[in-house]
């Protein structure tokens, strides 16, 4: 403890928390724009990390509907099914007076998109009168209603056979298509981390948050709640229609199945947001990345038995395949960190490279030093 | 100094069978101090919900400066110019207090600069004494400095009515005094004041006219002296003791 508290004031005399934070996520920036170029790496690892990227989009946007707008939706993950489904039909059977051929795959992922967008102001109209326990069941029904739609209406959308969508890119050689691939979610999930940051750093950023904290002080105090309850419906949407649309299109996934809408995977992005921290933007980001890379890693553990052992059938390892457990150790990390760290296991580093504890550090000197307000407070608790 | 003009025109608010405001009508057409008293449901916070936009009444109009505001949503009524806090104080807990000052700064002025904002929040947290506070979280502050807060995120609204739902309850005599003379400063810059407190005599001391509410319909409305000496509120609310 005396160690850190030594790097903490050498740091805070040299390089400071926001400057050493910067260079520390620039580096992380660097590595994984390296990392395609590491002829170690198998495709399989790179195609692990595309879906890490993509689970990172839905997480980091989930927490900006529920973490900082304080709108605890269950309908993600159908937002997503929403932009990829249709940009999948309106690329096989056109559009109106559209041709099918006459709709690129970037029209189809535009046009999903737009619908995931308008299907998000439809939702957030409805959703304006329900809070907390009524919006999460709402938004669970709304959700269930379009995975079974999706499974039922085999004839148009494949059913539990899935849809493919219109091929984003086409390249032949799968080194160089995985590479691209990855670069191309990578870059996305960097644009869609600056839009987020965007929003949450502007006036709008901090109405939501009002919001969260109380609706009806929030309106009192001149925050229109309705538009913003909308805005931030639409916007989240269409983030994560763009991202499914994208990745279905044969970039991180061949094809979108109904089983990805799924109660269960709308939970595991909760649980990524949670554990990452729900109110921060790059948390959920990075939980989700973590999170999903340790389930991909931990499907099979090979551990080499020492001093010449050998197991019964004669090979020198014992393999154990925590697959199944590994959901159970996701739950019990979710659980604990629920219990102990409600801001998410991230949130500690997050802030103390913010400097947001220098700040209140100095708050509390300030009061400290004040008689008068210490004389208050005990009169208040009195 | 702003426009004032606010008109209730037989405001009635129905919960099923029970008339929480019967038929209450006034006006308020200068920077006056009112106290608006009554016993435990009168009806005073209803019709303030009512007039801020909580609520939407079941029959009767409110005009604010010519404009219609039965119904609008607060947001909206906020911005046409009247301001209220709550009851119960409702301090955006996990927000610091300079960004609770922020939100109605940027809400009513979305195309001025922050730091144009981020001063006049200084200006005013000075003026209630918790500038100190600045960059604590709201849930941190004593009860009496939340109540500080909620007073000084209304004057970053700047409206020119503003209704204090009992800003004395659960405060210490020395946080009062700065309530006091927040009062008297806002009245000064123009603004009407509708105090509603069970505190008789900080409403007698401060209010030059006083609206009476009893069962929800309006018994009294005048100076404060002929109120307190009127039956039908002696009869409703100060009891056989006047003093």
């Amino acid at each position: 403890m005396a160690l850190f508290q030594r790097i903490e004031a050498a740091v805070d005399a040299g390089i400071g928390r926001r400057r050493l934070g910067y260079a520390l996520l620039a580096l992380i920036i660097v590595y994984f724009l390296w990392f395609p170029n590491d002829t170690s790496q198998s495709n399989y690892a790179k195609t692990v990390f595309i879906s890490g990227f993509f689970y990172a989009i839905m997480s980091s946007s989930w927490a900006l509907l529920a973490g900082i707008a304080g709108q605890f939706s269950f309908g993600h993950m159908a937002f997503m099914g929403i932009g990829a489904y249709v940009a999948g039909l309106v690329a096989r059977d056109g559009l109106a007076f559209l041709t099918a051929e006459s709709i690129s795959a970037v029209g189809a992922i535009f046009i999903g998109t737009l619908v995931a967008g308008l299907v998000g102001l439809v939702i957030g109209w409805l959703l304006l009168r329900l809070r907390s326990a009524y919006l999460a069941l709402f938004t669970i029904a709304f959700s269930e209603l379009f995975r079974i739609v999706m499974l039922t209406e085999y004839d148009y959308t494949g059913g539990s056979n899935g849809l493919s969508l219109r091929p984003l890119l086409q390249i032949a050689d799968v080194d160089t298509a995985r590479q691209v691939e990855y670069y191309l979610m990578f870059a996305l999930l960097i644009v869609c981390l600056l839009a987020l940051y965007w929003v949450s750093n502007s006036p709008i950023g901090l109405f939501l948050r009002a919001m969260r904290e109380d609706e009806d002080a929030a309106s009192a105090l001149g925050v229109n709640v309705v538009r913003y309850k909308i805005l931030v419906f639409v916007f989240t949407s269409m983030i994560v229609g763009l991202a499914g649309a994208i990745f279905y299109s044969d970039v991180g996934s061949e094809r979108i199945i109904p089983e990805q809408l799924e109660i269960l995977q709308m939970s595991l992005i909760i649980a990524y947001a949670v554990i990452g921290g729900m109110e921060s933007l790059i948390g959920a980001a990075a939980g989700a990345f973590i999170a999903r890379y340790l389930l991909e890693a931990t499907r099979q553990v090979v551990i080499t038995l020492p001093f010449g052992l050998t197991m019964a059938d004669g090979s020198d390892a014992f393999v154990w395949e925590p697959g199944a457990w590994r959901y159970a150790l996701f739950g019990l990390v979710m659980v604990l960190t629920l219990r102990f760290m409600r801001n998410g296991l991230l949130y500690p580093i997050i802030t103390w490279f913010s400097g947001r504890g220098l700040v209140m550090k100095e708050t509390v000197a300030k009061r400290e030093s004040d008689e008068d307000h210490a004389g208050r407070l005990e009169v208040d608790n009195e | 100094m702003s426009e004032i003009n606010l008109e209730l025109n037989s405001i009635v608010m129905r919960f099923g069978g029970n008339q929480a405001v019967d038929h209450v009508s006034f006006s308020v057409i200068k920077p006056q101090l009112i106290g608006m008293i009554g016993p435990n449901g009168a009806g005073k916070t209803t019709l303030t919900n009512v007039m801020s936009g909580m609520l939407k009444p079941t029959n009767g109009t409110i005009y604010l400066n010519g404009r219609r505001i039965d119904g609008h949503p607060p947001y909206d009524v906020v911005r046409a110019g009247l301001g209220r806090t709550f009851q119960i104080t409702r301090a955006l807990g996990r927000m610091t207090v300079m960004e609770n000052m922020m939100v109605p700064g940027l809400a009513i002025r979305p195309r001025a600069r922050r730091a144009d904002i981020e001063a006049r929040a200084h200006e005013i947290l000075d003026l209630l004494t918790i500038d100190h506070l600045t960059n604590e979280l709201s849930r941190a502050l004593s009860g009496g400095q939340r109540k500080l807060l909620e007073l000084g995120r209304l004057l970053m609204l700047d409206p020119a009515v503003i209704i204090l739902d009992e800003p004395f309850a659960g405060v210490h005599p020395r946080l009062q005094e700065t309530i006091y003379s927040y009062i008297h400063r806002v009245h000064e810059d123009g603004k009407a004041i509708i105090l509603i407190s069970h505190n008789m005599g900080a409403v007698f001391e401060l209010s030059q006219r006083l609206i009476v509410l009893n069962n929800g319909a309006l018994i009294a409305d005048g100076e404060p002296q002929a109120v307190k000496s009127d039956p039908a509120v002696i009869e409703a609310y100060l009891g056989e003791d006047e003093d």
